[in-house]
């Protein structure tokens, strides 16, 4: 029975007012629809582990690798409250693989933004974000780009809200200092 | 507390934050979720209390995966076949070993050294050149739609007209029943060129209908330009090319004079796009150069022709030799073979 969901622990809704664990069960037997709720209630925050790490041009394909991943392995999933923090584990195992396998083929520029000197700022703030430690460079991602507030943040990543309050406060100081905006 | 509204986006925002979020959140995806594979059909028994029934359940899975391999074959219905030609293409970001599938809403890439071939459900094929990404968007009976998002893409269609679409940054080219390339630029700029039947370029209700051995260009800016054949003269070209992007009003002006004197009879096709294009004061000239070459119909009145009227510009246009408006608008009827 190790397979098995286990379903009795959890309470956590999604944004459609279907349990989480209803809905990883769905998705457990086929059900498309309840694949494309999670997918909605999921996938900024997999796009910014993401973002965080690999080329924006192929950050898209990624996404989509990942619920893929998802999919297919969900019935290893064996705490449907813990399906934030697995989803978020394929994502940064991806980013890891794609970037070994980018090693071994032609290096490409990271980022090819275009002459516009707004885009060109863009693509300098992310790096300055992808430079910070893990944990504040994920929240930070999930809260500037994604537009996440701090309590979907937790309740997506599985994270303790304060955790995140506290990634969030001292990312963002230090982006800050690192952008030249601290007085 | 200013950090507040790092944690909750509706209270008073700090600017600082504010200004990042506008600027980062470029960055955000509208990706759609991923096509999936039908996976869990005979997938394994979820209770293996009976050890006996191992054999059976393998058997019955296999059968199980037949039906869906036949099925996923025979019906092709969410994905299309996509095969390797030179180098490394990838789906997504897999890599693409000889053939493979691409499910809507995946991602076809070819690098400077690849190239692939897509069976375009059963209706044609669609050759991706070099430096490429294109997208399945949707497939289903009757309809069938990719995204260039840049790069070329070689197009052979022989369904009927209407079935097979292009989205490109500028515009959406609709095949007729042709065979076309069509080339996106990094910028969102593009140009169609069709070799046989005919394509409608479109964006945001500009259209260009674009016959066999005629390109149009497309630019964010404004959409798809007039078509032109591919061997009018180059003077022409070039200055319709700046007619339809330049900037100065003095230059473009010379321009559209320089496309009224140079056009041939042939050009027509170019000069009736050029009708709608032009603003009120230019259309008079615009009107006369085409007459000069192909006589307005005698059943529309010039004033007709001024305030656009979709009618006299259709029937102006089937004059023009190029197979009738309707069909031309509705993509219906026969294949025109009556036309080259």
């Amino acid at each position: 029975m190790e397979h098995v969901l286990n379903l009795v622990a959890v309470h956590r809704v999604t944004d459609g007012g279907v349990s989480l664990s209803g809905t990883i069960r769905a998705v457990a037997n086929g059900d498309r629809d309840a694949f494309s709720r999670l997918y909605a209630d999921y996938s900024r925050m997999v796009h910014a582990v993401l973002l965080g790490r690999v080329p924006r041009r192929d950050v898209d394909d990624l996404v989509q690798d990942v619920f893929v991943t998802a999919y297919t392995r969900i019935r290893e999933l064996r705490e449907p409250a813990a399906f934030g923090g697995w989803i978020a584990t394929i994502a940064r195992n991806r980013a890891t693989d794609y970037l070994r396998q980018s090693r071994e083929q032609v290096e490409l520029p990271d980022e090819l933004p275009g002459g516009d000197p707004i885009e060109a700022e863009t693509f300098a703030v992310l790096e300055v974000i992808r430079g910070l430690p893990e944990a504040y460079r994920d929240t930070l991602l999930m809260r500037l780009v994604e537009g996440m507030s701090g309590q979907e943040i937790a309740d997506r990543t599985g994270l303790a809200p304060g955790s995140v309050r506290v990634n969030l406060h001292r990312g963002m100081k230090l982006l800050r200092e690192k952008l030249g905006l601290e007085t | 507390m200013k950090d507040d509204y790092l944690w909750d986006p509706s209270s008073a925002p700090d600017p600082e934050v504010e200004r990042l979020e506008r600027m980062l959140g470029r960055l955000r995806s509208n990706a759609p979720a991923p096509d999936l594979p039908g996976r869990f059909a005979g997938k394994g028994p979820r209770y293996t209390s009976a050890r006996f029934l191992v054999p059976t359940l393998a058997a019955a899975a296999s059968i199980v995966a037949m039906i869906g391999l036949t099925w996923q074959t025979t019906r092709g219905i969410r994905s299309w076949e996509v095969s390797r030609m030179t180098g490394q293409p990838r789906i997504g970001s897999a890599p693409l070993a000889g053939t493979g599938r691409l499910g809507v809403g995946q991602t076809l890439v070819t690098d400077a050294a690849s190239r692939a071939r897509l069976d375009v459900s059963t209706i044609g094929q669609a050759t991706v050149d070099t430096d490429s990404r294109v997208r399945l968007v949707d497939t289903r009976e009757g309809h069938h739609k990719l995204a260039l998002e840049r790069g070329t893409l070689h197009a052979f269609i022989t369904a009927p007209p209407g079935q097979f679409v292009v989205d490109t940054p500028s515009a959406t080219a609709t095949d007729l029943g042709c065979v076309y390339t069509l080339h996106v630029d990094e910028d969102g700029t593009g140009m169609l060129s069709v070799t046989a039947g005919w394509v409608a370029f479109e964006f945001n209700g500009r259209e260009s209908f674009v016959p066999a051995g005629a390109s149009a260009r497309t630019d964010p800016r404004i959409g798809p330009g007039t078509p032109r054949y591919d061997d009018a003269a180059l003077e022409l070209q070039a200055a319709l090319d700046d007619f339809d992007y330049g900037a100065d009003a003095t230059a473009k002006a010379r321009d559209l004079q320089l496309v009224l004197s140079s056009a041939t009879p042939r050009d027509a096709m170019t000069l009736w796009h050029l009708i709608a294009r032009v603003s009120p004061a230019d259309r008079t000239a615009v009107i006369d150069a085409l007459d000069a070459r192909v006589p307005m119909p005698a059943s529309i009145t010039r004033e007709a022709v001024m305030r656009l009227d979709k009618a006299a510009l259709d029937q102006w246009w089937d004059a023009l030799g190029l197979r009738d408006a309707g069909w031309w608008r509705k993509w219906k009827g026969p294949y025109p073979a009556d036309v080259k």
